[in-house]
């Protein structure tokens, strides 16, 4: 004998309520269907219909207003189980609020099900109209949205590649339809159109009369939403360690600013520098700058390079100022006055009063490179270390033949 | 892990927080890629088992809320924006008791504000975000190793205490990459669900001493499981005010302020001596590091208060600060948010701040914080 999953306490509903009709359509689907009490799960929104709680033996997870469709696809996709039966109930006020979370549901397909009982209001808060209210009914309440639509829920389901919606009424054969939607494999939708005695309509065959959208059934062969489970690595493992084979002839912290434009390879350098700042035995620290359109504009990096351990990693006076492009004189003019040192290339117009090391990096490694061709060229200059801690900082690069490429011309490079 | 041998790389905050996340125990991540919460995202994307992508903050947290229930350890990662949306289902995940860490990464507000610029400006959110004012525990990471261990500590405590557990931080630490030695990180045990394993009939809101009740995932064939965000009995039945039902809810409050001692966390540099004392947290907390080595370095005593644990206020906190007779707050906000949770808004002549926006507040600005201090008195 199948278990219902009803206590048996009395509903509580008002008399003529359409949510007692549909929690008895619950109980008996699942009925019919033998599945055990434990194997459900009912997760409920805000709302008159939120009572069911109280009358069930399974298992029940009360949300928020609006959210039980968002809650349920958590607690479906966390169990990711076929044996398990995870149903969330609202009523069209929850189904308004939370559209998206349906049409998600629907379009990842996610095995779960949600009953929608419209009764046309939000009946908790004194009967307003619902995004889900037809017109003629809002014609008595709402005169002014009288020709405003109201949402078809099933076809937006069965639009966004929901594996069954339906819209049922009172009346019509409520369990036959629920069981269909507790067995497929996939995201089901039911509509029940409900009474509601206190602030909508009464008669069950006046739903019909007023109803913008009939009964439908519709359905989409696709496979159900799987919870993706993969199998991960350590993600510091991975990360390259850096030997400290080198030296550098650092004995303080100096402070580095490389200004460019987007795509010219900014922030790979000022990465290259941090890492053979490593190589060298150094602390260093790297953050970079760009606008949020990543592509275009002036584009940033920071670089501090230090004997002692880093702690503060701004930089207001740069020691160190590497400029390759108009767009990153143009974004560092006000940090150039404070700094001593300036590398150009050579189309920039060296700001007065400044001297600056110059040279044709553009022409040397073109627009990919120029950056990287900038930096090497200071840092064999500088002795602070040698270009091979740069060289070794591309090794795990895809391009790190054409960097190497780069940093060897660099080495060569005349002044202008 | 934590071996003598060097193992120098270049890494962010970002990383580190969520390798340990994961080696924690935590087992989904979901989120919406909002900056500069980016990386975190990108590196979850990586590391996470089960990893969901969500159409905005709201679904996110109800997403988690629901993967939590099925006995999933979630993570989330946003910064004001989204938070703003899931202050709502933060309070769901309080009231229902779910487990779910929410890393913050502060960025420059009001609104929209600039995202790209750090901020620490989003405190008084944080400790206002529980209607009723409950508190909902916030570690913040002052440095790297931090980053590591408070992550851990983040998804013990979630666990623990089977609560939202939100891990503040700020651009600039989930952005910046520095060299560090990775085997100065300890290794870790996974967390553990405290589960029910009686034979009767399981209330899942009946706690002993410890203030948690134990867990059992919906779903589970043993025992009916009831979860619920409204006022409810121990049961998990919705029910108005009534005692057992008003207890309940007055325990979410005490579990979190009675076991703060398991979550206190801070970094106190005392000298001997010293009559002011730099209180800090977050990004400011290496420019304080940076301001107290100067003015040593200059003969005068200072010492130094890190609080990694800013919610609550660990009652240590207080007792320090009661031996000192001026206090310098440092942190990047214009208000004073730390400050003010602390004091009130009373302006006690005991107490300066040193406050800035839109770009990281430098040692020099801490040191002369101090200074003014020291003539004032």
């Amino acid at each position: 004998m199948p278990k219902s999953i009803l206590i048996g306490k009395e509903i509580p509903f008002c008399p003529g309520c359409g949510h007692t009709v549909t929690v008895n359509g619950i109980a008996k689907a699942l009925e019919n269907m033998g599945v055990a009490p434990l194997d459900v799960i009912l997760v409920s929104d805000i709302g008159c219909c939120g009572l069911i709680d109280n009358l069930v033996k399974c298992h029940t997870v009360h949300g928020l207003h609006g959210r039980a469709a968002a809650l349920a696809m958590g607690v479906a996709m966390g169990l990711d189980d076929p044996n398990k039966v995870v149903i969330a109930i609202q009523g069209d006020g929850g189904a308004t609020i939370g559209l998206q979370h349906l049409l998600e549901a629907s379009r990842l397909n996610v095995n779960m099900n949600l009953i929608v009982h419209n009764n046309m209001v939000y009946g908790m808060t004194g009967g307003q109209i619902s995004g889900l209210s037809p017109g003629e009914f809002k014609a008595i309440r709402l005169p002014e949205q009288q020709d405003i639509p109201s949402y078809d829920i099933c076809e937006l389901a069965y639009r966004t590649g929901a594996s069954y919606s339906c819209r049922t009424f009172v009346g019509s054969d409520i369990p036959a339809r629920l069981e269909e939607a507790f067995r497929t494999n996939g995201f089901s939708l039911v509509e029940v159109v409900e009474t509601c005695p206190a602030y909508g309509v009464t008669k069950a065959k006046e739903l019909h009369e007023l109803m913008e959208h009939g009964e439908v059934t519709l359905k989409n062969t696709r496979p159900p939403a799987k919870t993706p489970k993969k199998d991960v690595a350590s993600i510091t493992g991975s990360l390259p360690v850096i030997e400290s084979k080198y030296d550098s002839t650092l004995k303080t912290r100096l402070e580095v600013v490389i200004a460019g434009s987007a795509g010219e390879g900014v922030q790979l350098a000022g990465e290259l520098l941090a890492s053979a700042g490593i190589a060298a035995g150094l602390h260093t620290s790297r953050k970079g700058e760009y606008p949020v359109t990543v592509g275009t504009g002036f584009s940033v990096a920071e670089v501090i390079l230090s004997r002692e351990e880093i702690l503060y990693t701004g930089i207001e006076s740069p020691h160190v100022m590497i400029i390759t492009s108009a767009d990153g004189l143009a974004k560092e003019k006000e940090r150039i006055c404070s700094t001593n040192r300036l590398v150009m290339d050579c189309r920039l117009e060296v700001p007065a009063g400044k001297e600056a090391m110059v040279a044709d990096f553009r022409s040397e490694a073109g627009k990919r490179g120029v950056t990287l061709c900038a930096v090497a060229y200071w840092l064999k200059q500088s002795n602070i270390m040698t270009l091979d801690a740069l060289i070794d900082a591309t090794r795990t690069s895809k391009h790190a033949d054409a960097l190497i490429s780069t940093i060897q011309k660099a080495a060569t490079l005349q002044a202008k | 892990m934590c071996s003598n041998k060097k193992r120098n790389v270049l890494i962010d905050g970002s990383r580190l927080m969520i390798e340990a996340m994961v080696q924690a125990g935590a087992n989904v991540f979901v989120g919406y890629p909002i900056t500069p919460a980016n990386l975190l995202y990108a590196y979850a994307s990586q590391r996470f088992p089960t990893f969901m992508p969500a159409p905005d903050e709201i679904s996110s947290l109800q997403w988690a809320t629901g993967f939590a229930a099925a006995g999933k350890i979630p993570v989330t990662a946003t910064s004001f924006p989204g938070y703003a949306l899931m202050v709502e289902p933060i309070n769901m995940a309080y009231m229902m008791e779910m487990p779910i860490v929410i890393i913050m990464a502060q960025r420059l507000g009001p609104s929209t504000g600039s995202a790209t610029t750090g901020a620490e400006g989003d405190l008084l959110l944080l400790r206002g975000s529980i209607s009723g004012g409950y508190p909902i525990p916030v570690l913040c990471p002052s440095d790297f190793k931090d980053c590591w261990d408070l992550a851990f500590q983040s998804v013990s405590v979630a666990v623990k205490l089977r609560m939202p557990v939100v891990l503040l931080t700020s651009k600039e630490m989930v952005m910046t990459a520095r060299s560090f030695d990775l085997s100065r990180l300890s290794s870790m045990t996974p967390v553990r669900w405290n589960l029910y394993e009686g034979d009767e009939e399981y209330r899942p809101y009946l706690s002993g001493a410890d203030m948690v009740p134990p867990f059992l995932p919906a779903g589970n064939e043993r025992h009916q499981v009831r979860i619920n965000a409204s006022t409810h009995d121990t049961l998990g039945l919705i029910r108005k005010a009534t005692p057992e039902a008003i207890a309940n809810t007055t325990r979410l409050k005490e579990k979190v302020e009675k076991r703060i001692q398991e979550y206190t966390f801070y970094h106190y540099d005392h000298e001997e001596g010293a009559e002011i004392v730099i209180v800090t947290y977050g990004v400011t907390a290496d420019a304080a590091r940076d301001a107290v080595k100067s003015i040593r370095a200059e003969g005068e005593r200072i010492s130094l208060l890190i609080l990694k644990t800013l919610i609550p206020v660990p009652p240590v906190i207080f007792d320090i600060l009661d031996r000192y007779r001026m206090i310098v707050f440092a942190e990047e906000n214009l208000p004073g948010l730390l400050q003010e949770i602390m004091f009130g808004q009373s302006r006690s002549r005991r107490i300066r701040n040193v406050s800035k926006i839109a770009f990281m507040i430098t040692p020099s600005e801490i040191v002369r914080g101090v200074e003014e201090c020291r003539k004032a008195s």
